[in-house]
């Protein structure tokens, strides 16, 4: 399988010096990577300069297609007057912004909301939904673009253990349909769970399977002093590792 | 228009109607520059523009009740500044909207009102552009009296204004009673403001209390700097738009503001290519 | 009581005046959602006060008003973009510096005694004066401006709605603010020959404060912003007539009504807090 996603030598900023430089990875169609890193660290940069929103000052990115984007749910506005179903067929404009949404595109939309267990909520208003079902209306949103790789930003960050639950299975669905899935997250521990891991501070630090990066000296790279480690243990208990979170006010 | 030729300077000086003119624009040079400095610090000029236009109504109902006009601006100005303050606190007018409709509904109210009071369109001109070739003596002691109440609320105040701007959210940290200290602020901008309305009407204060203010931000490095340089610009804004305006036989108030609009765009082309720098120990 | 309805329907003069206010009422009552949305008051206010040395000249120059009308709003909003990007003095401003200076020459322009006095129309409406080629001026103005709002709905939905995450849905959200503030510029030179400079606002601004948060989607939002101001218009107009006011200020009186009214039925039916904010 060819790479879906392939990035060489990359540096971005927003202007003056690059905030991220010298990242370079590649994955897979089909595959997960999560990428790790503390706030600043230019985890949301390196997802800006995949959806071409900064001109990379150095480096390759080639993908498959245009990559969708699933913010956190947090950053949309709740007082819009838009229902689930108008979020998620937001995902079909790309391309026709300028005419009225297609049959077609509605049907879509509608499959989208059902996949991500809404089945029943199209219509209920964006701002009334608990905070794991506004997460998964923009996953539904990102569906309807039909994008080969989801950029997910810290998709299960406040979530219900039940939105959670059904995020998660949808990664699997995904996976399993050929998508490429890059997940910014802060959860160190659930990082084992996918198939590459590529930590960022400011640069790359590393990237590889969970198994082999997530060790005590990429960690402790990565997060400085944000993390709380706990030593390898007797039996083979791997490092286990959890980072700071700190939450934007 | 025929161009008559340059009168005399001192011209200004022989008729008590542009000595009392003079004597006004230099007294509301004062108010103005020392308050609008703190004003442009603080983003205060929306306000200043609408604490003057609100008062349009009040003045129109006085002059229909044969109530002092001057005391029915104090008090519109007055209740305009506490609504401001409190309504700020809350942050229930994003963008502006609540605030510009209550301007509307202002100036609507003034002008209907103004057609059963006024039997021309010309009282309405003067209420809204000023009238400085017409003041009375009162006229006059009132801008005085706003001129001491700038400078000695800015003596008084200043510093603490000074704070807030830095860091509004910072301030009582410090010991600065932030709300205290805004508040003051309005009441004394809009106090003054009052003193204004005869020379350049609802719709002008900006040009004597922000514009001036304007100019002397692009020059000055320091808040005192700042409050001198604004005193200086509008005082020779004022003087000049004044003998402007009787060359050219032109509205004084209107003069001024487009003189002073015309010196904000020259300094500010001017100084872009050598910029002044911040302020120090204050934003920019 | 039929006279009451069909006075202001007799003559040539209330009839332009009429439809000119419906005309408004159907291009800014919709446009009123999204200037709300996208927080379009303060520059809805200074492209309405910066044009009036257009307006002025145009009235001077015996051209039609539209023109002048037009032709200041251009100007206005490129003084207030240069001003504005002076970051030693913020925006709030210098677009006082803006309208002071714009104020200033307008009744610099208007006052001179050998001056014909139609600044009051000016600054505050006359909708009494419209005549057949302004209405049908405005009314392909107005044309205009609804089909860009149409062509332009989906976009104006989704970044109104997440301006962050519209660059990743294949939208480019600068420029379609800058397409809204386009079609500002016109509905305001549309307006304001109807309401006047200083009260032009209200027809921008009040039609969405009185449908207010309670409505499903945007298209009901803009269809019962189209009715607000429509009736409001109507209802102006009609009180003009019969109570002898001056008919642009009537007009605004009424918006102004209708968004209290709007504005309180909301208070009785949500007294908690304001909308939740996404923080």
């Amino acid at each position: 399988m060819s790479a879906a996603l392939a990035v060489e030598g990359l540096s971005a900023g927003y202007g003056g010096d690059p905030v991220l430089t010298g990242v370079s990875f590649a994955a897979e169609a089909g595959s997960t990577v999560c990428v790790l890193g503390p706030n600043g660290g230019g985890k949301t940069t390196l997802f800006r300069a995949l959806l071409g929103q900064l001109p990379h000052t150095e480096g390759d990115i080639r993908l498959q297609g245009h990559p969708a984007h699933v913010a956190q749910a947090a950053h949309a506005r709740l007082d819009f007057p838009v229902s689930a179903l108008d979020v998620a067929l937001m995902g079909s404009l790309a391309g026709r912004w300028w005419l009225p949404a297609r049959r077609s595109d509605r049907e879509r939309a509608r499959a989208a909301v059902e996949r991500v267990g809404l089945a029943g909520l199209e219509h209920t208003p964006y701002g009334a939904l608990s905070g794991g079902q506004r997460q998964r209306v923009l996953i539904a949103r990102a569906l309807v673009q039909d994008a080969q790789v989801l950029l997910l930003d810290e998709p299960l960050a406040g979530v219900d253990p039940a939105s959670a639950e059904t995020i998660t299975a949808l990664f699997a669905d995904l996976r399993a349909e050929g998508r490429t899935l890059l997940v910014s997250s802060h959860d160190v521990e659930g990082a084992r769970a996918f198939d590459s891991v590529l930590c960022l501070n400011r640069g790359q630090v590393a990237f590889g399977p969970p198994a082999e990066v997530l060790d005590a000296r990429v960690l402790e790279a990565t997060y400085g002093h944000e993390l709380i480690v706990i030593p390898a243990g007797e039996g083979g208990r791997p490092v286990r590792a959890v980072a700071v979170q700190h939450h934007e006010h | 228009m025929g161009l008559a030729a340059l009168p005399d300077p001192l011209y200004l000086l022989e008729l008590r109607s542009t000595r009392l003119a003079v004597a006004e624009l230099l007294l509301l040079a004062v108010a103005g520059g020392v308050l609008g400095a703190y004003v442009v610090l603080r983003r205060l000029a929306f306000y200043t523009h609408a604490v003057g236009t609100a008062t349009f109504p009040g003045v129109v109902l006085a002059e229909a009740a044969s109530f002092s006009p001057r005391l029915a601006a104090l008090a519109v100005a007055g209740a305009y500044a506490t609504g401001v303050e409190r309504a700020g606190r809350s942050g229930r007018d994003p963008g502006g909207a609540a605030t510009g409709l209550m301007l509307v509904l202002a100036l609507a109210t003034g002008t209907i009102l103004a057609s059963d009071v006024f039997q021309s369109g010309a009282g309405v001109d003067r209420l809204l552009f000023g009238s400085a070739i017409a003041l009375s003596d009162a006229d006059v002691a009132v801008a005085a009296a706003a001129a001491v109440i700038a400078l000695a609320s800015a003596l008084l105040l200043g510093r603490a204004w000074s704070a807030v701007a830095f860091d509004p959210e910072g301030a009582p940290a410090l010991g600065v009673p932030g709300r205290r200290a805004d508040l003051a602020l309005l009441l004394v901008v809009g106090a003054t403001a009052v003193a204004a309305l005869p020379a350049v009407g609802s719709l002008l204060v900006t040009s004597l209390f922000v514009v001036p203010a304007a100019v002397a931000r692009l020059l000055t490095r320091s808040v005192p700097g700042l409050v001198a340089a604004s005193v200086g610009v509008a005082a020779a804004q004022g003087l000049l738009g004044l003998y402007g305006a009787l060359w050219l036989d032109v509205p004084p108030g209107p003069a001024i503001a487009v003189l002073g609009a015309a010196v904000y765009v020259l300094t500010a082309a001017t100084t872009a290519l050598a910029p002044a720098g911040s302020l120090r120990g204050v934003a920019a | 009581m039929i006279d009451f309805l069909t006075g202001p329907l007799e003559s040539g003069i209330d009839r332009r005046a009429l439809l000119e206010v419906v005309l408004l009422g159907l291009l800014c009552g919709p446009l009123s959602f999204w200037v709300r949305s996208f927080r379009l008051a303060y520059p809805s206010e200074s492209l309405a006060h910066g044009l009036l040395p257009g307006l002025v000249l145009a009235s001077l120059a015996g051209a039609p008003l539209i023109v002048g009308a037009a032709g200041g709003v251009a100007v206005a909003a490129v003084a207030v973009a240069i001003a504005s990007r002076d970051r030693r003095i913020g925006s709030d401003t210098a677009t006082a510096v803006v309208v002071s200076g714009a104020f200033g020459l307008g009744g610099l322009l208007a006052l001179r005694p050998d001056a014909p006095a139609r600044l009051e129309e000016l600054l505050f409406g006359d909708p009494l004066g419209v005549s057949a080629a302004d209405l049908a001026a405005a009314g392909a103005l107005a044309l205009a401006g609804g089909a860009a709002l149409a062509v332009l709905h989906r976009p104006l939905t989704a970044v109104a709605f997440d301006a962050g995450g519209a660059g990743a849905l294949g939208l480019r959200p600068g420029r379609v603010r800058l397409a809204l503030l386009l079609v500002l510029a016109t509905a305001v030179a549309v307006a304001v020959q109807g309401l006047g400079s200083l009260l032009v606002l209200a027809v921008l601004v009040a039609p969405a404060m009185a449908v207010g948060d309670r409505v499903r989607s945007p298209g009901r939002a803009m269809a019962a912003g189209a009715a607000v101001a429509v009736g409001a218009g109507v209802v102006g107009l009609y009180s003009s007539f019969h109570l002898g006011g001056a008919a642009g200020a009537s007009v605004a009186l009424a918006l102004c009504a209708a968004a209290a009214g709007g504005a309180a039925l909301g208070r009785l039916r949500r007294p908690a807090a304001p909308p939740p904010r996404a923080a």
